[in-house]
């Protein structure tokens, strides 16, 4: 037969004068005092907590929807003026990069990346239309026109507007390059779509 | 009084510690396949029972429920009997206890992966699974509190504090959380919707934590590190304070899941303050664990149990800073979504369960069998391996998470998102998802390590097993006026009534965060027009609960700029009042897809879901294209919008009667849109289709509704 309590219990200098009588299966327990700085993190926890509740319960502080809408104010004072989408600015700027072969190569990367799952991988078309013909379902299909789809989108077709999501120059890129990818015939194109256009040169 | 002899069921804490090493290898193994399909998505392989919405849940009830589960029992059933002078109430109900539970664990690793799933996290299981739960826990109730009433120890030391307060809250939780209405064998809808469903679910969720990872662990570690290290508990009074503190406050803190979510202010207010309020008691439980080793630390140094045990215990005190610190909303806007989380709850689940749970097997395996571990230098080994893996799992997920939590929420001076192209994000945490990987196979290691080890010590063992027979007096009856000590320690004699103390501990702040909560509809403006899912919608939603899609994907917007930047408008409670379950989610891997409703169209869905690489480049979602080939079950559609309306949803009788007609109707728009588009024929049956009217859905509402008002606070 056993007895039950059978473990050497080893004391720590100091522990003498704590040590209470009872044990546990062998556990003995001391019974130091709550170290200080224990409770002064308990303390402050519970003032902070309340001065907290005060704050928001007695309506001092913003409930989450004043708070959202206050930042969002700031965010709008930060925007700069919405840009028409086809400012007297703009098309010069179209027209200079259109004319730069560097940029339109730059507008590839982006096309790629945003652009080509649904116009295809070389504007041939898929859940989007071919880019690459004559026919334009939303304005003439000037360099402007494109612009100003890439800007605004088409949300109810499906054609999410990048003015948000694509940096201005990299608007003017894309449409750089949509304009180099013209009449390129690629094959696998979708049928046409909207109205026959006439190609306009610059 | 007369001596009594008696003996200990050990062989059911033997029973135990083995399922403790085969569901922990399961449980980890499962994470390591979860961690790399995030890492590389081919390795989802296209199969449907073995995607990552269908494993993460398996991984995460495998280690929580059957890794932690079974060790639990193991320790509280080899230390009660001990610090109780008794062997358990009866033997048969120990068995049952032990079967049964293997049995639910068993059905989770079928169930999960084939789908079935009601998408409330560590809640997942299915009804029939869920109630086989509430038989079990109950048996293991009555078991451990009938062996209470007939202890020979008067007092009752703490770690069996701990334990009560484990198994009555558990059943609580559980309980009250899986209210739910079946609409088949193995699918039920919740009876609370969106907002009520989200917090009952995070009250739970957070208790889960609570009362499943923390409780019984600290009841463990006031058993074994006493026990290993021969050193007395530091502080008795601490004891007390802190077990109090922490069985009343921890209930309170579950909003803090939900910081700037469509949750009222007030609820998310107590979330704060009782998180913040919860470091103190949390870091008692430490200060008395590692304390305890002082005057053993030159043994820690050489001794493999006590490094366990004292690096779990340190783990366990970084764990407890780390979460207030995430309750405070400025903290929680950018880790909540993100791997922060998932390195927070690690730290928990590898440091502190799981180091613990090692230091104890390493006790308990030579002590069962009779016999001394075969090498302790393996063991430390096992050590040093286990703790780099977590390091490394740790780290490299903080830095994941806050990397992906600021790009998300940055704004330039424009007063644009400077990435608003979520997948961006996704790319520059990759690498990040391959250290953790690496670190998750060391711990694993670790852990098999362990495994050989506990084997050769089990060979070893000498062939007699005869039960011990110990001795002790019978509690003479006292009254309770004769109990001397203070009031605590009067108390430790009343076992009745210390439970019951416990009960209404965590009874009040449940109660008083929940009931108003319940009574929701004054939050909600009874003007609004919110139009309950089609029976398309609705079929579609249960495919998106069941493929898991919510374990990568929220739909809440939370009231925050970058949010509101990226997804549109602030979700409001009104959006998912009959959503059921809540599908508010926990994690982005994803981007949010509340108002994705009308963002692209029908083909654009198709082909993303076939593969979303076609669509969007190194994509790491997995692809689903079985979708396209499963049918929708068009006839289960009447039960289901049946059992919705009996919930309060307002569907005429007309759209009960003609669900299923209505269904089809619809499928075969969508299905004649694609079919233009893409040649493809015959989609009008398949669950694609069903899952693309529920996207396009999300975020738009049919009716226009007038713009509501939030009720204040
Ligand atoms: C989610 C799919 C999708 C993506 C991504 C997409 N588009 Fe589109 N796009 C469409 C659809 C659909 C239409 C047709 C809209 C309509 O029917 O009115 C369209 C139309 C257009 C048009 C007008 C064509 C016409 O015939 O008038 C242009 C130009 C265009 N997109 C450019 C772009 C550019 C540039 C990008 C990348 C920055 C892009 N799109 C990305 C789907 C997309
Ligand atoms: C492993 C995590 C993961 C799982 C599981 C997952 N997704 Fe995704 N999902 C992503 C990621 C990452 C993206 C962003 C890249 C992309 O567009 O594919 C995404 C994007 C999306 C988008 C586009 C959102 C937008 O606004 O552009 C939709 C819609 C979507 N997922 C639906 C689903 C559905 C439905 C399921 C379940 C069948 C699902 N996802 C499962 C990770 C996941």
């Amino acid at each position: 037969m056993k007895a039950t309590d059978d473990t050497g219990v080893q004391s720590a200098p100091g522990d003498e004068q704590r040590l209470l009588d009872h044990t546990y299966d062998g556990i003995r327990e001391l019974d130091y005092p709550l170290p200080r700085w224990w409770l002064m993190i308990f303390y402050a926890s519970i003032v902070f907590s309340i001065g907290y509740c005060v704050y928001y319960f007695a309506g001092i502080g913003p409930d989450g929807a004043t708070e959202l809408a206050a930042k969002m104010k700031i965010i709008e004072a930060k925007r700069p003026p919405e840009p028409a989408a086809t400012a007297d600015g703009d098309d010069q700027v179209l027209v200079a990069a259109i004319r730069d072969s560097g940029r339109a190569a730059a507008g590839k990367s982006v096309y790629q990346s945003k652009c080509a799952a649904c116009h295809g991988q070389s504007g041939e078309g898929g859940i989007g239309p071919n880019l690459t013909d004559d026919h334009w379902l939303h304005g003439q299909g000037r360099p402007q026109d494109v612009l100003e789809v890439v800007r605004k989108g088409v949300p109810a077709k499906g054609m999410p507007a990048w003015a948000e999501l694509l940096k201005p120059n990299e608007q003017i890129e894309v449409t750089a390059y949509i304009r180099s990818i013209h009449g390129t015939r690629p094959p696998g194109a979708k049928a046409a779509q909207g109205e026959l256009r006439e190609f306009q040169e610059l | 009084m007369k001596n009594e002899t008696f003996s200990y069921d050990d062989a059911i804490v033997k029973k135990f510690a083995l399922a403790t090493l085969v569901w922990g290898g399961v449980a980890f193994l499962v994470g390591l396949i979860a961690a790399l399909q995030l890492a590389d998505w081919r390795l989802n392989f296209g199969v449907s029972w073995f995607t990552f919405g269908r494993l993460r849940p398996l991984h995460t009830n495998a280690a929580v429920f059957a890794f932690a589960g079974n060790a639990i029992f193991a320790g509280i059933y080899y230390s009660t009997q001990r610090l109780l002078k008794a062997r358990m109430f009866s033997d048969a109900l120990s068995k049952f206890h032990f079967w049964g539970w293997q049995a639910i664990i068993a059905a989770a690793a079928i169930t999960l992966p084939m789908g079935f799933s009601q998408s409330k996290e560590y809640a997942e299981l299915e009804w029939p699974i869920d109630l086989a739960i509430t038989v079990v826990w109950v048996v293991f109730g009555v078991n451990f509190f009938m062996t209470l009433l007939r202890r020979r120890e008067r007092h009752m030391y703490v770690a069996l504090w701990f334990y009560i307060a484990t198994i009555l809250t558990v059943g609580v939780l559980h309980v009250i959380n899986s209210i739910e209405i079946p609409v088949g064998w193995f699918q039920s809808y919740p009876v609370y919707a969106g907002v009520q469903d989200a917090l009952v679910q995070w009250w739970y969720g957070h208790n889960a934590v609570a009362f499943f990872l923390t409780t019984p662990f600290l009841g463990l570690m006031y058993y074994f590190i006493p026990k290993a290290s021969g050193r007395p508990i530091y502080s008795y009074r601490l004891s007390i304070v802190h077990f109090w503190s922490l069985v009343f406050i921890y209930i309170w803190a579950g909003p803090h899941h939900l910081l700037y979510t469509a949750l009222p202010d007030w609820a998310q207010t107590l979330g704060v303050v009782f998180s913040v309020m919860l470091l103190a008691p949390s870091w008692g439980g430490m200060i008395n664990g590692l304390l305890t080793l002082r005057g053993a630390w030159d043994r820690v140094r050489t001794e493999p149990i006590l490094k366990f045990f004292a690096a779990a215990v340190t783990f366990y005190g970084m764990a407890t800073f780390e979460g207030p610190l995430l309750s405070i909303k400025s903290v929680s806007a950018i880790g909540h979504y993100t791997d922060w989380i998932i390195a927070h709850v690690h730290g928990g689940a590898l440091g502190w369960n799981g180091f613990l749970t090692f230091g104890m097997l390493y006790y308990l395996v030579p002590k069962l069998w009779k016999t001394e571990l075969y090498s302790k230098s393996l063991a430390n080994t096992h050590f040093w391996i286990g703790t780099v893996g977590i390091l490394l799992y740790i780290i490299s997920m903080w830095a994941s998470g806050v990397t992906q939590g600021l790009m998300l929420q940055a704004i330039d001076e424009h007063g644009r998102l400077v990435y608003p192209d979520f997948v961006e994000t996704v790319l520059r945490i990759v690498p990040l998802f391959w250290i953790r990987a690496v670190g998750g196979s060391l711990f694993l290691t670790g852990f098999l390590v362990m495994c050989y080890n506990l084997w050769k010590t089990v060979e070893s063992a000498p062939a007699d097993s005869k039960e011990d027979v110990y001795s002790a007096p019978a509690l003479a009856p006292v009254p309770e006026t004769a109990l001397g000590g203070t009031w605590h320690r009067r108390l430790e004699a009343l076992a009745p009534t210390f439970s019951v103390l416990t009960l209404i501990a965590i009874l009040v702040g449940s109660v008083l965060e929940i009931l108003p909560t319940l009574l929701m509809h004054t939050y909600v403006d009874s003007n609004d027009k919110t139009v309950p899912y089609t029976a398309l919608e609705l079929a579609g939603r249960d495919i998106y609960v069941k493929e898991g899609c919510y374990v990568c994907h929220s739909q809440m917007i939370r009231q925050l700029p970058g949010d509101v930047l990226r997804y549109g408008a602030a979700s409001t409670p009104e959006e998912s009042m009959y959503d059921r379950p809540f599908q508010w989610g926990s994690k982005r891997t994803g981007p949010d897809l509340a108002r994705v409703g009308g963002k692209y169209p029908n083909m654009w869905h198709f082909r993303h879901m076939i593969d979303p690489r076609l669509v969007t480049p190194n994509s790491i979602m997995p692809s689903y294209p079985w979708l396209t080939e499963k049918k929708i079950d068009f006839d289960g559609l009447q039960r289901k919008l049946d059992v919705m309306r009996s919930l309060g949803v307002p569907y005429g009788d007309a759209d009960v009667l003609y669900a299923a007609s209505n269904a089809r109707a619809a499928a075969a728009q969508i299905a004649a849109d694609l079919g233009t588009e893409t040649g493809v024929k015959d989609l009008e049956t398949r669950e694609i289709i069903a899952l693309i009217a529920y996207l396009q859905r999300l975020g738009v509402s049919p009716k226009a509704a007038p713009a509501t008002q939030v009720g204040s606070n």
